[in-house]
């Protein structure tokens, strides 16, 4: 690719830093698209601030039963309920009780046995990049790098000199230190910590098990290459939480995708940089 | 230090004094500030009479010893042991007197310096400024704001000088904070968050023949506010000066609430002060936890001063994320590198901890200067600029925070106040 031309748009939402850095193309049009997706996205699934996510956790915190009229809403519900299933339950934006929950399709109708509610947290973030890699392929850009949060990473079409993306998840103790070098092109990139500054965010909810309850607080961090934003977030999640067993089965499924890195060595000492086996 | 080396470091003082208050519109804000660092011409030296030799009165002495234009001319306490302990600082010979009027009859002075108990500064000031003599008071002025209003109007009536001790209008740092602050530096300010936090209780051991309500005047609400006049005055004065203006209301809220040792003025207070346009201050004293110390936080939209540290900070803009800017240089120059990224999500509510920039120039004492300053006044019958209303309006925004707390209710800024 001889032609460097690059647009960039910064900008927070889903309470962080989202950057959308696109390749060859110097038609503001395309960075709008892609800005907008996530945009909305973010005003479906929120839940700080009136919007469909809230509305449907009204009716499902009383055991209720309500109609999804809102197009993405009712897309996440069904991408995750795939997710749900992928990973045993382990992916679970209810916390434990996604089993309770009957969705028509047709209807568009959603309805639980047990009342619950829904934070789509880090897979609103994947989700929201799947719909802005979607608007940039609608209007032909061909290589692009997308950010929200650092945490979900999607890259389209190849790097613009070539080949994959080659990314690498920083240690987040250990400056100058990777975790994992992957080399990633039409794939999304989804990383979990239980440390590291971010994981510091005062309100941050605790990582939970959603198979027992168990609050995960194990300085770890998993890591996950996926073809969507949204089974990266969810398999990410999944790793983190799971207990060793349905870890490996998760892994051996994908062991160049996904990774589990315990950060559990003595302060001081040098830290294992092994996924776990 | 040698002699030569307290002449220069006064001289790098005043320099930064001068260099700190030369700025766009410093005249307007601090006055007082380049006059007090002129030259003093040559000339017989102020004789003062100190009233109170306790810690804070001792501390004057020695202050006023390091002026080039006072010097301590008679002592006047009540109680014995910190008399003798302030003789030490002066000529054997120096009158000693255990009533102020006494000291006034005895017309060996040219003017008065005041560091009792908070409620003894109405009367000697006015005593004094009826007897003639010019008034250095320490802050705050007095116990109630009409007491604060009447050492005013007696000063004008008599025609003479009258100045409260109000160190931090003479700190180099403060004055270089404000000039930064004036410039644009830090924005629009519209919030100051100031506390005075500390973790002891504030009681003073009671020498052989002391009383408690003498050495514990602060602890006894008929001596003092407490919180309020002892700390908060400071940092109220802070407050309006970089404000730029004067309290609309005040609202408050303040309890006995850890030191539960028979004293009755509070050892905890929360309150806001409104000012023109929305602008608040924040402000909170206790005694039972240090971590947050003394200190105002000023900000503005572009940054945050914080004074008490001598530190600037700018606002940190939600930035670049840094891999992201250099990938996209490398690509620019026709590098393919590794692009580090990913961790836990990026947040941007933490509290910042930028190390921020120095406002430079270390401590040395303001409060001589402020002497020079009076010394200059008595000299010239003519007051330093600006400081007497600083002081007043400080005095009042403490005391009338004590009466929001009182009564539970929001005050309204005074409408019958002394003007200047
Ligand atoms: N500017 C500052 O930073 C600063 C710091 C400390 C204190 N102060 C102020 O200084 C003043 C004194 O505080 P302090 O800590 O020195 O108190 P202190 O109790 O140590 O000293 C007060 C002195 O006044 C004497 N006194 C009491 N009644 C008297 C009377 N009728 N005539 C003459 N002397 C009398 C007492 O015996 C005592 O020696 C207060 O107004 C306080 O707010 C200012």
């Amino acid at each position: 690719m001889t032609d460097m031309a690059a647009s960039v748009a910064r900008f927070t939402a889903m309470g962080t830093r989202v950057e959308l850095h696109l390749f060859g193309c110097d038609d503001p049009a395309p960075l709008a698209a892609a800005k907008a997706a996530i945009l909305s996205v973010e005003d479906a699934l929120t839940i700080h601030h009136p919007s469909p996510a809230t509305a449907l956790n009204d009716a499902l915190s009383t055991d209720g039963t309500a109609t999804v009229e809102d197009r993405l809403l009712f897309a996440a519900l069904l991408q995750v309920d795939a997710l749900w299933r992928e990973t045993g339950g382990l992916f679970d934006p209810s916390l434990g009780h996604w089993s309770a929950l009957t969705i028509d399709r047709t209807n568009r109708r959603v309805s639980t046995a047990r009342p619950l509610t829904l934070d789509f947290g880090g897979f609103g973030k994947g989700y929201a990049l799947d719909h802005a890699v979607t608007a940039l392929l609608a209007m032909g850009v061909g290589s692009a790098l997308l950010s929200a949060g650092e945490s979900s990473i999607a890259v389209l079409g190849p790097h613009p000199l070539g080949g994959g993306w080659p990314l690498a998840v920083p240690h987040p103790e250990d400056e100058g230190a990777w975790l994992v070098e992957l080399e990633l092109q039409d794939a999304s990139l989804s990383i979990s910590s239980t440390i590291g500054a971010g994981a510091a965010k005062p309100d941050r909810a605790a990582m939970i098990r959603p198979t027992d309850g168990a609050i995960v607080t194990t300085p770890a961090t998993a890591v996950a290459a996926a073809a969507t934003g949204a089974e990266a977030e969810a398999l990410s999640t999944a790793l983190l939480v799971a207990d060793p067993a349905a870890r490996e089965r998760l892994r051996a499924a994908a062991p160049d995708r996904r990774f589990l890195f315990p950060h559990a060595a003595p302060v001081g000492a040098k830290r294992a940089l092994e996924p776990t086996a | 230090m040698t002699d030569d080396d307290f002449a220069l470091s006064r001289r790098t003082f005043l320099d930064r004094v001068l260099l700190a208050s030369a700025g766009l519109g410093m005249s307007t804000a601090a006055p007082w500030a380049a006059r007090a660092a002129e030259d003093i011409p040559k000339g017989q030296r102020v004789r003062i009479g100190v009233i109170g030799t306790g810690d804070r009165g001792r501390t004057l002495i020695q202050n006023l010893n390091k002026t080039r234009n006072c010097t301590v001319a008679a002592l006047c306490d009540t109680f014995e042991p910190h008399m003798a302990k302030a003789r030490a600082y002066v000529p054997a010979n120096t009158p000693v007197f255990t009533d102020h009027r006494k000291m006034l009859e005895a017309r060996e002075i040219d003017a008065v310096v005041i560091a009792t108990p908070l409620d003894l500064h109405a009367r000697q000031t006015i005593d004094a400024l009826d007897a003639g003599y010019p008034v250095f008071c320490e802050k705050a002025m007095a116990r109630t704001i009409a007491d604060c209003s009447a050492m005013v109007t007696r000063a004008r009536q008599r025609g003479k000088i009258l100045q409260i001790g109000h160190q931090r209008l003479f700190n180099p740092t403060y004055l270089n904070a404000l000039k930064r602050a004036q410039a644009g530096e830090i924005g629009p300010i519209t919030q100051i968050r100031a506390s005075w936090h500390r973790n002891r209780s504030w009681r003073r051991q009671i020498p052989p023949g002391g009383t408690e309500r003498e050495i514990n005047w602060r602890l006894h609400r008929d001596r003092s506010a407490g919180l309020m006049t002892e700390l908060a005055t400071h940092q109220l004065q802070v407050a309006n000066w970089f404000m730029g203006g004067l309290p609309t209301r005040v609202m408050g809220s303040g309890s006995i609430c850890f030191w539960k040792d028979g004293r009755d003025v509070y050892d905890q207070v929360a309150l806001i002060y409104d000012y023109s346009d929305g602008r608040k201050v924040i402000y909170t004293s206790m005694l039972n936890n240090a971590r947050y110390g003394c200190e105002e936080q000023i900000q503005g939209s572009k940054g945050t001063i914080e004074p008490e540290l001598g530190r600037i900070y700018q606002e940190v803009q939600p930035g670049a994320v840094p891999a992201l800017a250099r990938m996209r240089a490398d690509v620019q120059a026709g590098r393919k590198n590794t692009v580090p990224i990913g961790g836990a999500t990026w947040f941007p509510e933490l509290p910042v901890t930028t190390p921020g920039d120095s406002l430079g120039w270390g401590e040395y004492d303001e409060t001589m200067l402020q002497f020079e300053g009076f010394g200059e006044a008595v000299r010239s019958g003519k007051e330093v600029p600006g400081l007497l209303a600083q002081a007043y309006h400080a005095s009042v925004a403490s005391l009338l925070g004590e009466q929001a707390i009182d009564q539970g209710k929001a005050l309204a800024w005074p409408t019958d106040l002394v003007t200047f």
